[in-house]
């Protein structure tokens, strides 16, 4: 899959395209550890271009800020769609995270 | 007759020998001693060591030396002489090893050796990568290693690196196979794990209960489970483990154990849920989770209370086909995170009346053309179920989706589980 980055500050923004299911959730994972193990604590992972999180890509998410809370970092998720929305819903995920309308607003809580 | 032919005979002989040897012995363990018993023996050397290229580590081992125990050496490539040859790919003929900067006299102090000459030689593979480092110490005569001995050496060492190739892909691909039987066996477990024997309690007619499952190619984690808690109370339990493979099995395991077994008479499905949470929050370090829903059906009532650890809704299923989700309850899927709240909500089934429990391989199942399923499908199709038997809605229901995605590959477990009250 692709996963576009940026940084802002000491922050990462991660923009992954697609899905994020069985085949592909290793990917971000392991993007997001290469990330992590460079230093960065801070992250918004942007899911304005994500159409679909399978459980596997739940778990991602939650390793990813399980890590952070230890390290006292933030991880951010902004722009879900409402059918992605409806997945963080139904796990019960949605009152872990941080969740902002849009990367802006995203930044500011970071 | 002068010495130079039958040297030469005989090393042909000897190299014939070796082939034959090599070709006879498939067996990476096997192999190694035969090609250093063999390289001594042609060479017409006191000793010879053979250190094998890993890849992942970028070392070099050796599990034989002749004339000593087998013991596992290491040491990393560019280390030592055979370090050495293992990196530049050059052949080292050193007629005094302790006038040589890299050689390492400490194994000659431990063994009680004296090493006077030493030919070291690159192993490489067909396509010329290295394999491994073969080493020979002291010639037999006193003299020091010369360019017969290095030819010989060379004509050696193409063999027996094609010969150690072939036994390392026929290592690789029988690991693959046994890997591959573990798995099978590993799904074979868990599907064990499944109630599969209907009908299930053939001296109830106050309700009917069917269950199945459609396991994807690799070991998935979906479950469910159902038993009588006592006379006139039905425990139904429908699950979805994150992730795949064997992991993914044992935390399936571990949840349809803790949950079955702290089911007790008079408990809320709110409690069990508590408890499996924290349960299964101690011994996971892989973030694993498992949605879980789980109900009781009093069977004389008709009333369910049920709780909803982030599964998808099931729904109520009318006699006349009509249906909706059933409300949420608070949770959140097992094994996220501990102390967790679980809520618990109720609803009295009528006559005819069934709850219809599904895993997010139903909704999420996917066409060629990246189509879901979708809610809208299941509903439809449940709708379309009036007059049939649950037996008949869970297996047409998983007809339906297999309908559905035709060709495509299933990435998912796919399991249905639906119950009807009789009265």
């Amino acid at each position: 899959m692709e996963i576009r980055d940026k940084k802002e500050g000491d922050i990462v923004i991660l923009e992954p395209i697609g899905r994020i299911d069985t085949n592909t959730s290793s990917e971000f994972e392991n993007k997001i550890v290469e990330v992590m193990d460079s230093g960065v604590t801070r992250f918004v992972v942007d899911l304005k271009e994500i159409d679909y999180i399978s459980s596997a890509g739940l778990r991602v998410f939650l390793m990813a800020i399980k890590k952070l809370k230890s390290l006292g970092g933030s991880f951010i998720i902004c722009s879900m769609s409402d059918h992605i929305k409806e997945v963080f819903d139904i796990s019960g995920f949605t009152p872990i995270f941080t969740i902002t309308a849009d990367q802006a607003s995203g930044l500011t809580a970071a | 007759m002068s010495d130079k032919p039958s040297r030469e005979v005989r090393n042909l002989n000897a190299l014939l020998d070796v082939a034959k040897a090599l070709g006879a012995e498939m067996q990476l363990d096997n192999l190694l001693p035969v090609i250093i018993s063999k390289t001594t023996e042609v060479i017409d050397a006191e000793r010879s060591s053979l250190f094998i290229y890993d890849e992942d580590t970028n070392e070099m081992w050796s599990k034989v030396a002749e004339g000593m125990d087998s013991k596992e050496i290491r040491f990393p490539v560019g280390v030592g002489i055979a370090g050495d040859v293992a990196k530049t790919l050059k052949t080292a003929n050193i007629p005094d090893a302790y006038k040589d900067d890299r050689f390492n006299p400490a194994f000659d102090k431990e063994t009680n050796y004296r090493t006077k000459s030493i030919l070291c030689m690159p192993m490489l593979n067909n396509e010329g990568a290295l394999v491994g480092v073969v080493q020979v110490l002291n010639k037999k005569d006193g003299s020091t290693f010369d360019d017969k001995d290095e030819s010989l050496l060379e004509a050696l060492s193409v063999q027996a690196g094609v010969a150690i190739q072939r036994a390392r892909l026929l290592e690789a691909f029988v690991e693959k196979q046994r890997i591959q039987e573990s798995l099978k066996l590993a799904a074979d477990i868990q599907m064990g794990m499944l109630p599969k024997d209907f009908p299930a309690f053939p001296d109830r007619d106050d309700f009917d209960l069917f269950a199945s499952i459609i396991p994807a190619k690799e070991v998935g984690g979906d479950f469910y489970d159902f038993f009588l808690i006592d006379d006139d109370h039905l425990c139904f339990v429908i699950g979805d483990v994150s992730g795949k493979g064997v992991p993914a099995a044992l935390f399936m395991a571990v949840t349809k154990t803790h949950v079955a077994a702290s089911t007790i008479p008079g408990i809320e499905p709110s409690d069990i849920l508590i408890r499996a949470n924290d349960e299964l929050c101690k011994e996971n370090d892989q973030g694993m989770f498992c949605t879980i829903f789980y109900g009781i059906l009093n069977t004389k009532t008709g009333e369910v209370s049920y709780s909803n650890g982030g599964h998808n809704p099931p729904y109520l299923v009318r006699a006349d086909g009509s249906n909706e989700q059933l409300e949420g309850t608070d949770g959140i899927a097992l094994g996220v995170m501990d102390g967790m709240d679980f809520g618990v909500n109720t609803l009295t089934l009528g006559k005819g009346e069934a709850i219809y429990l599904y895993t997010d391989g139903v909704n999420e199942a996917m066409d060629d053309g990246g189509n879901e399923y979708s809610y809208e499908r299941l509903e439809e199709f449940l709708k379309m179920s009036k007059g049939q038997s649950i037996t008949e809605i869970v297996n047409g229901s998983l007809d339906d989706v297999s309908g559905f995605v035709k060709n495509a590959e299933q990435s998912d477990d796919i399991t249905v589980l639906a119950v009807r009250y009789n009265g």
